[in-house]
């Protein structure tokens, strides 16, 4: 079959060109990047010579200092105080939001049903969020799991909702003409095409989930990454408190990009192929 | 070797606007095919092939009248080649195979040789993806065949190729069923083609009802260039001028 031949010489040299220009792109991409940061700490620098004072705003490197000091302290078991939470928050708004986006894609009338609240609950601040755990659960562990929970949740549930409804009629079809039952075809075709959806609805929400996981940790808890930021600010140690926020836009950084992106890569695969028919 | 028995069928579907009329997909169809026959159905688009194809696969239920399609007095087993391929983009080629059969890994022999069929055996562990859209259908033709079914349901699945792969495809569909001899119902708007491979052309007109019904009595393999071929497409080419479809209404 020379048609075919051709077809997959063409395909290879298509794919080598997109991967030259994929590793330019990822290279330029890198050196913006740094670039960024490098703007960022300048500026820094400059502004605090200017402030002049290291209470009200200190120097990228005595916030450095206090960043090393903190790594060879206690950071990993603040850290991993306020990981939990989020996860187990997350985990909560998961296990409530995949059955509630469910319903709402399936039928039109839970649809209507559900839609106001979702969306009443995911256009509330997270402050309100974190006042209510705390007003609930006093200073515990609870407070951030619930908070990190009811944020998360309605972005799980509309995203499973789009999913659902997304779910491609003719791929059901062929399975009913060749005899699929109902289980086969929500095991092969629903939750293959769904998940994509929960996973860009837990990407959306894990920032916010993890600012307001930290923010009821900063009035809610004895321990995490927020507990960590009022007590600095109240012994008025401004270095500590940049150090603390720093930490904590690194990680979420580095688990966004490093785990949840890898994670989708390996899940979606399929993916990298798809084209628009 | 199925035996199909379609009586009185009707299908309408609920009107696409408010106060519209309800679309009648299929008005009164009546058919009876048994045997190791190829039969093509043609007639101009929104006349009911795919709808009356969806309804004998269980896919869509009738309006009114019944279907009854048997192998020897049980439910008989079926294949079916989309317009589009209907392949699952997050399984691979083999996987997408072993998805419509019951046997799991033992059905991988089988699967394989069909594949091999249609010259696709080095996709394997392709994703849909990675093939062209010629590619995409073999694989949905092998995966039709490979269920081994006593009817085989084919909607246009040529339509969208060019012309040169649709007719590769075409010599290589007699080819596969001159090996297995089943009953197929075979989808089209192209008469030509329903002439080269059929030996029954059931013509529907607009409105979903028989409007002809043709035997064609030449040897398998046809070739399109056969001129026995050519003027039999040509004297039916004639007949369908005699319909004048009038154009699908908005
Ligand atoms: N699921 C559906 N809901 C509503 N109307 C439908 C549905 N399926 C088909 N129809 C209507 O039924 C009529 C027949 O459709 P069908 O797809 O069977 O035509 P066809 O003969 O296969 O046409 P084509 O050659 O263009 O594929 C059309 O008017 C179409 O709009
Ligand atoms: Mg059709």
């Amino acid at each position: 079959m020379t048609d075919t031949v051709a077809e997959s010489i063409q395909g290879d040299l298509g794919q080598a060109n997109v991967l030259r220009t994929a590793a330019g792109a990822r290279r330029r991409r890198y050196v913006l990047v740094v670039l960024g940061w490098l703007v960022f700490i300048g500026l820094w620098w400059l502004l605090a010579l200017w402030v002049g004072s290291e209470a009200r705003l200190p120097s990228p490197g005595r916030v450095f200092q206090e960043i090393v000091a903190i790594l060879q302290e206690d950071f990993w078991a603040q850290f991993w105080a306020s990981i939990v939470r989020v996860v187990a928050g997350f985990f909560a708004a998961v296990l409530i939001g995949t059955p509630v986006g469910l319903l709402m894609g399936r039928s039109k009338y839970w649809s209507n049903f559900l839609q106001s609240p979702v969306v009443v609950a995911g256009s509330i601040p997270g402050l309100t969020y974190a006042v209510m755990a705390f007003v609930v659960f006093g200073i515990s562990f609870w407070g951030p799991v619930l908070a990190v929970g009811l944020i998360a949740m309605p972005y799980v549930a509309i995203n499973v909702a789009e999913g659902v409804r997304g779910v491609d009629r003719r791929l059901v079809d062929m399975s009913t003409a060749y005899g699929r039952n109902e289980r086969q075809v929500f095991r092969h075709v629903v939750i293959p095409s769904v998940l994509p959806f929960v996973f860009a609805g837990v990407r959306l929400s894990f920032s916010l989930a993890w600012k307001v996981g930290t923010l009821t940790e900063v009035f809610g808890s004895s321990k995490g990454i927020g507990f960590q930021i009022r007590r600095n600010y109240q012994l008025f140690n401004m270095p500590g408190v940049i150090a603390w926020v720093l930490l904590f836009v690194l990680f979420m950084l580095l688990i966004e990009r490093f785990i949840l992106v890898r994670l989708e890569r390996r899940l979606f695969r399929w993916r990298q192929w798809e084209r628009e028919t | 070797m199925a035996q199909v028995i379609i009586n009185r069928l009707k299908k309408t579907f609920p009107p696409p606007t408010k106060d519209g009329d309800p679309v009648v997909a299929i008005g009164d169809i009546s058919l009876e095919v048994e045997g190791n026959v190829f039969v093509s159905i043609v007639g101009p688009s929104g006349c009911g092939k795919s709808t009356l194809l969806n309804i004998l696969s269980g896919v869509e239920t009738p309006t009114s009248g019944t279907v009854s399609v048997t192998e020897g007095g049980r439910a008989a087993h079926l294949g079916y080649v989309f317009q589009d391929a209907r392949l699952l983009p997050w399984r691979t080629v083999m996987d997408n195979m072993l998805y419509v059969r019951d046997d799991g890994d033992a059905g991988e022999t089988k699967a394989t040789r069909y594949l091999d069929m249609v010259g696709l055996s080095h996709t394997h562990d392709m994703f849909p993806g990675q093939l062209s859209g010629g590619m995409q259908q073999r694989v949905g033709i092998a995966r039709a065949f490979s269920v081994e079914p006593d009817l085989l349901l084919m909607d246009e699945p040529f339509s969208h190729l060019d012309a040169i792969t649709a007719r590769s495809l075409r010599d290589h569909l007699q080819e596969l069923w001159s090996a297995t001899r089943k009953t197929v119902l075979f989808v089209t708007h192209d008469v030509v083609e329903a002439v080269q491979l059929s030996d029954r052309i059931i013509v529907l007109a607009p409105g979903g009802r028989i409007f002809d019904d043709i035997s064609i009595d030449l040897p398998h393999p046809r070739r399109a260039t056969d001129p026995k071929v050519a003027t039999l497409q040509a004297e039916i080419l004639g007949r369908f001028e005699e319909m004048h479809p009038a154009p699908a209404t908005a």
